[in-house]
């Protein structure tokens, strides 16, 4: 009964409220966490940039970036060890959350949620991609992931120099605006020390401008640039968190599709799959809270289901009591 | 599913030895993995030893892996190797793991494989000799062909990286052509299946089961899962190359791959290595190409695109004239034909491939895995250069020639055309075979008449050396070399001379020998430091002190002395210490020379600061603190900045810096201080009441924009000097005074000022943010364009 009960009460929870404190949370965490000398390590499988000083993790692509640019035969050598440990750590991290990271822990990904906020305050429209720019755009993040892993690895064999080190860094965004929230605005500078840094540095600026343009109209618009995902993406198998849809149940309603930040179809499409997480997914549960059949979506851990869709959820969240008072009147 | 088949008797499955070897599931497994071990192991021990030393990778890869396993196998047994390929085993697996989506289209070409391996390989291997062969070449080349292989393994379904990306895929597939063996199936008991298990367990989707109608095999890579799913699954011996007798469904790519292949290895092989050995090379067509463009260096280059471009002329322009008088189309022609001249190339390789193997190769195999496993082993070539036996296997090469001719009349016969027609179709199709000979006679003809230049052949294993990182080596077993030539160090140096630390080597030309931080090779190791002690009458003239008369102390980050080792060579001696932790460390040095009635005490102090990235490497303020040793008589202390606040820290120009002078421990008030740059700057300070003095770092490098280094390291040597009245002997020299130096050497970057800039970044950021704001405007001022209202008047 006890547990019913506390099931009861999870899937009844106003899960945007909820989201917003863990997000506000962990935003401080990582974008201050310094101050207070929190480190929770070099191997954070989110944005929490170290350009910022008062970072309280730090990405896990600088070190990678760092790791790999070893000349080659020290990093196949003695260092393979430490880069393993690296990436053991980062799927140790990874694993907990799955994609929950990007939705609830990521503080660039949070930035970009409240400048959506703004926008909704203001009251401007937000865009959209057509179903053809999506697909092409979200091929996007797998040709960042690329670049932080193959540059790296062309330094270590002596092709690239020294001015490609952490060329990822450059030209992202997070590293121009991170920074920013510990007021440092140094990075808006542009580095002339060589011409490789110079135009990197100028597409890092000029990204970090579009992002505030993108990020105001896009939902998450950075997220389907993201490498970051990417890389989550190609070991979401291995984490304990899953996303799953139960097909049967689904009335391809699209409600499901609609608060989609990203954009993913197969949500309300894909009644096929039953685990339903893709590559842009950012596992922010909104999904699973506008779905308005009992089970049909639901989130497990360890095949048991913490958080799942139900009717009653559905029409508390929505405020439906109200709604037919109001229609009663 | 067939349970049960009554085997032929030409079935290699139903052979007691080779049946087990080919079908027994464990015994391929313990291949398999024997193979993908010896395969990451060889490039694993590449990586870590790239010197010319390393003799393990290549023996693996160009003794093992590329003459016996592909050279033989292919025309005798068939794309055996395949069927054991690391990438083919471990792909299996990612493939099952991964994504397995369909390759898209412009990927599923097989002519990306044929040209990696022509272009990415062999004219790479031309153009720069020695780099891909070397054991660093070698291993990167797998290594990143590993990397590859197995993402796209991740990425698509049924082994497409074999079918098209390989780069010796397609080659495997058009050879196999060759071979003696097929697999098939006994199609009378395949009649009554409804099941299909051969076609469900191939890992590349192909089906065994249409094999034996189709006449040819498709990708099948005889992995023999079928053979291991269904027992109606047979691997037959044939006539040699039967399957090029009767018709079969062509692919231009395999012909291409041919006629490439043929041009890439034995054409320029023997323009590259066997012409260009001769004493008229200079007069061949390719490095008179060479000389005109001025890239005289690239001869061999140029040899093999003569050699490709030479092959495909007459092997196009042959088939071509052949089409004409058969009155086919080219197309048609071109597949039939083209199929003939297979074993052109494979034959003529394996004969001098089995030559080298019998007078070098085996011994490099022998010894490379005596190096790399451990043993010792003593390898004697099979045979001697010259041996009269081996010239039998150079008929190979003709063997190939007769075989070609042969298959092309076969392949003919499979032409409808009048007799007469085929008789001078039959000339034009051999075109490419004749200038294979003929090149084939010419080079004969010239070693005969112009005789071989001295140079020895050379081979694939030529590599060029690649410059590994030097080590220090320890000289406590090694005392000073040069004690021959001791120089007397108070005679050496000048009353006026300035004693000095230097971190960078004096003898070498670099300035840079910072090896702090991670990337200084093994990370567990504890980072050390080398500095020289110099001395010159200016900063700058760095002449090295070879032996000592003076004490040199270390401080560690704690402030307790340390042991420093030292090297000696080439007059000049080297001192070394560890540094197990961040902070600074601080060495001093004092000797001791009386001249003409003045004591020099000359001394120099160097605080060197030691920074790694590392869990326990917290920052503590108290770490930077500077030492002050009591033992010194004088001394100067860098004042520290609030600025530094890690172990990184590094002065730039445009830093104030502040020096308090001490002389037995208190301040030494007006004293003289000079400040030195390595460009020739010089300034003089004195001391105010405290003893300190301050000025800012100049800045003295004006390079122009595109050379800028902003790690150029800028030197300083800061020297004070005192003089006072206290008199005694030394070594028998009386003295009345006595003059005190002390050096202070520090580098310092540029200031980021320099190279940095808000403007330009602001601008840029600004223009992008008006742009994509006004792109969004348009954008949807466009899209919410009201509809025109029709209004009818009702009135």
């Amino acid at each position: 009964m006890m547990k019913n009960k506390i099931r009861r009460m999870i899937n009844n929870m106003p899960l945007n409220k909820v989201r917003f404190w863990i997000q506000l949370s962990m935003f401080v965490l990582f974008a201050y966490g310094g101050y207070v000398l929190i480190d929770f390590g070099s191997s954070i499988p989110i944005f929490a940039c170290p350009y910022n000083s008062e970072t309280g993790a730090t990405c896990y692509f600088m070190p990678l970036q760092h790791q790999l640019a070893m000349p080659a035969n020290v990093l196949f050598g003695a260092a393979a060890i430490s880069v393993l440990v690296g990436l053991l750590t980062f799927v140790a991290w990874f694993v907990v959350l799955n994609k929950a990271w990007c939705g609830y822990a990521c503080p660039f990904g949070t930035l970009q949620d409240w400048i959506t906020a703004l926008r909704k305050k203001l009251g401007i429209r937000y865009g959209t991609y057509s179903q053809a720019q999506f697909e092409k755009l979200s091929k996007i993040k797998y040709i960042f992931l690329a670049i932080v892993i193959v540059i790296p690895l062309l330094m270590g064999v002596g092709v690239l120099g020294r001015e490609w080190s952490g060329a990822f860094c450059q030209i992202c965004p997070a590293r121009v605006i991170s920074p920013m929230f510990s007021g440092d605005f140094s990075q808006w500078k542009i580095d002339f020390s060589t011409v490789t840094s110079m135009i990197l540095t100028t597409i890092g600026v000029l990204f970090a401008a579009v992002f505030f343009v993108g990020s105001f109209i896009k939902k998450r618009f950075f997220c389907f640039f993201c490498p970051m995902s990417a890389l989550h993406y190609t070991m979401s198998d291995l984490s304990l968190l899953k996303l799953r849809k139960d097909g049967d149940k689904c009335t391809k309603c699209g409600d499901c599709y609609k608060v989609c930040d990203m954009q993913i179809k197969d949500i309300a499409d894909d009644v096929i799959s039953t685990n339903i997480l893709r590559d842009d997914c950012m596992f922010c549960m909104k999904c699973v809270a506008a779905c308005p059949e009992d089970d049909a979506l639901h989130v497990d851990i360890l095949n048991m289901r913490v958080f799942s869709s139900s009717k009653e959820g559905f029409a508390k969240r929505m405020g439906m009591d109200r709604l037919e008072k109001n229609d009663d009147r | 599913m067939v349970d049960f088949v009554k085997r032929d008797k030409n079935d290699i499955f139903n052979r007691p030895i080779l049946g087990f070897v080919f079908k027994n599931k464990k015994f391929l497994l313990g291949m398999r993995i024997a193979v993908a071990l010896l395969f990451f192991y060889a490039v694993f021990y590449g990586f870590m030893n790239p010197a010319k030393e390393n003799i393990f990778t290549g023996a693996v890869f160009w003794v093992l892996f590329w003459p016996l396993f592909m050279l033989l196998t292919l025309p005798t047994f068939g794309r055996i190797f395949c069927g054991i390929c690391p990438h083919g085993f471990l792909g299996k697996y990612i493939t099952a793991l991964g994504l397995k989506k369909t390759m898209p289209a412009w990927m599923q070409n097989r002519y990306i494989g044929i040209f990696l391996l022509i272009f990415g390989w062999w004219g790479a291997y031309y153009v720069f000799p020695g780099f891909l062969s070397s054991p660093l070449g070698t291993a990167g080349l797998f290594a990143g062909m590993t990397a590859v292989a197995f993402v796209l393994y991740y990425l698509y379904k049924d082994m497409s990286y074999c079918k098209y990306i390989c780069p010796i895929g397609t080659m495997s597939r058009a050879y196999d052509k060759l071979s003696f063996t097929k697999l098939e199936t006994y199609t009378e008991s395949c009649k009554e299946c409804k099941t299909f298990e051969c076609a469900s367990s191939c890992p590349y989707h192909l089906k065994p089961f249409s094999f034996a109608a189709k006449n040819h095999t498709d990708d099948c890579t005889l992995c023999m899962e079928c053979a291991n799913a269904c027992e109606a699954v047979k691997f037959t011996l044939t006539k040699p190359a039967q399957i090029l007798e009767k018709k079969f469904k062509a692919l231009n790519a395999e012909v291409w791959a041919f006629v490439l292949i043929l041009a890439a290895i034995p054409v320029a092989m023997t323009f590259a290595h066997g012409l260009e050995r001769s004493t008229i090379a200079q007069e061949m067509i390719w490095n008179k190409t060479a000389a005109f463009f001025g890239m005289g260096e690239y001869g061999v280059g140029f040899a093999f695109m003569y050699a490709i471009v030479l092959s495909l002329f007459f092997a196009v322009l042959g088939l071509w004239l052949a089409s004409v008088v058969l009155k086919k189309d080219f197309n048609t022609t071109f597949s039939t034909l083209g199929y003939a001249f297979a074993p052109l190339f494979i034959l003529g390789s394996l004969g001098h491939t089995l030559e080298m193997f019998f007078v070098k190769d085996y011994a490099t195999l022998v010894k490379g895995f005596a190096q790399a496993f451990g043993f010792a082993a003593e390898a004697v070539p099979l045979a001697k250069r010259g041996d009269a036996w081996l010239h039998y296997l150079g008929f190979l090469r003709w063997v190939g020639v007769i075989w070609t001719l042969m298959l092309l009349y076969k392949r003919l016969k499979l032409i409808e055309s009048t007799k007469i027609r085929k008789i001078f179709g039959y000339f034009f199709a051999s075109l490419l075979v004749i200038f294979f000979i003929g090149i084939n006679i010419y080079v004969g003809y010239v070693f005969k008449v112009y005789g071989i230049k001295a140079a020895g052949h050379s081979h694939h294993m030529g590599g060029q050396s690649i410059s590994q990182r030097p080590s220090f080596v320890k000289s406590a077993s090694q005392p000073a070399d040069d004690s021959s030539e001791v120089l007397d160090f108070k005679h050496m140096i000048k009353a006026t001379d300035l004693i000095y630390f230097t971190c960078s080597d004096p003898r070498a030309g670099s300035r840079n020998s910072y090896t702090g931080g991670m990337h200084g090779g093994n990370p567990m190791a504890v980072p050390s430091q080398n500095v020289w002690l110099v001395y010159g009458e200016n900063f700058g003239q760095n002449a090295c002190i070879g032996q000592l008369d003076g004490a040199l102390l270390l401080y560690d980050t704690s402030h307790t002395e340390k042991p420093v080792k030292t090297q000696s060579a080439q007059n000049c001696t080297a001192y070394r210490f560890d540094m197990p932790h961040n902070g600074y460390y601080t060495l001093f040095f004092h000797s001791l020379i009386a001249k003409e009635n003045i004591l020099h005490y000359k001394s120099a102090k160097l605080e060197f600061l030691n920074g790694n990235h590392g869990l326990a490497d917290v920052y503590e303020p108290h770490k930077s603190q500077p030492f002050i040793a009591e033992k010194n008589k004088i001394d100067l202390i860098r004042l520290r900045d609030k600025k530094e606040d890690s172990f990184f820290y590094t002065h730039s120009s445009g830093d104030l810096l502040r020096f308090q002078a001490l002389f037995d421990n208190k301040p030494l008030a007006h004293a003289d201080i000079k400040v030195f740059t390595d460009t020739g700057w010089v300034k003089s300070l004195k001391t105010d009441s405290e003893g300190i003095a301050e000025f800012n770092i100049i800045k003295d490098y004006f390079p122009k924009w595109p050379e800028f280094d902003k790690r150029h390291k800028g030197m300083l040597l800061i020297s004070l000097s005192y003089e006072d009245n206290s008199s005694g002997i030394l070594n028998a020299e009386s003295y009345a005074k006595t003059h005190y130096t002390l050096t202070y050497p520090l580098f310092f970057y540029p200031n980021e000022d320099e190279y940095k800039s808000y403007k330009e970044g602001l601008i840029f950021a600004l223009l992008a943010l008006l742009l994509a704001s006004f792109i969004v405007y348009r954008f949807r001022k466009n899209r919410t364009k009201p509809f025109a209202e029709v209004r009818y008047d009702e009135k």
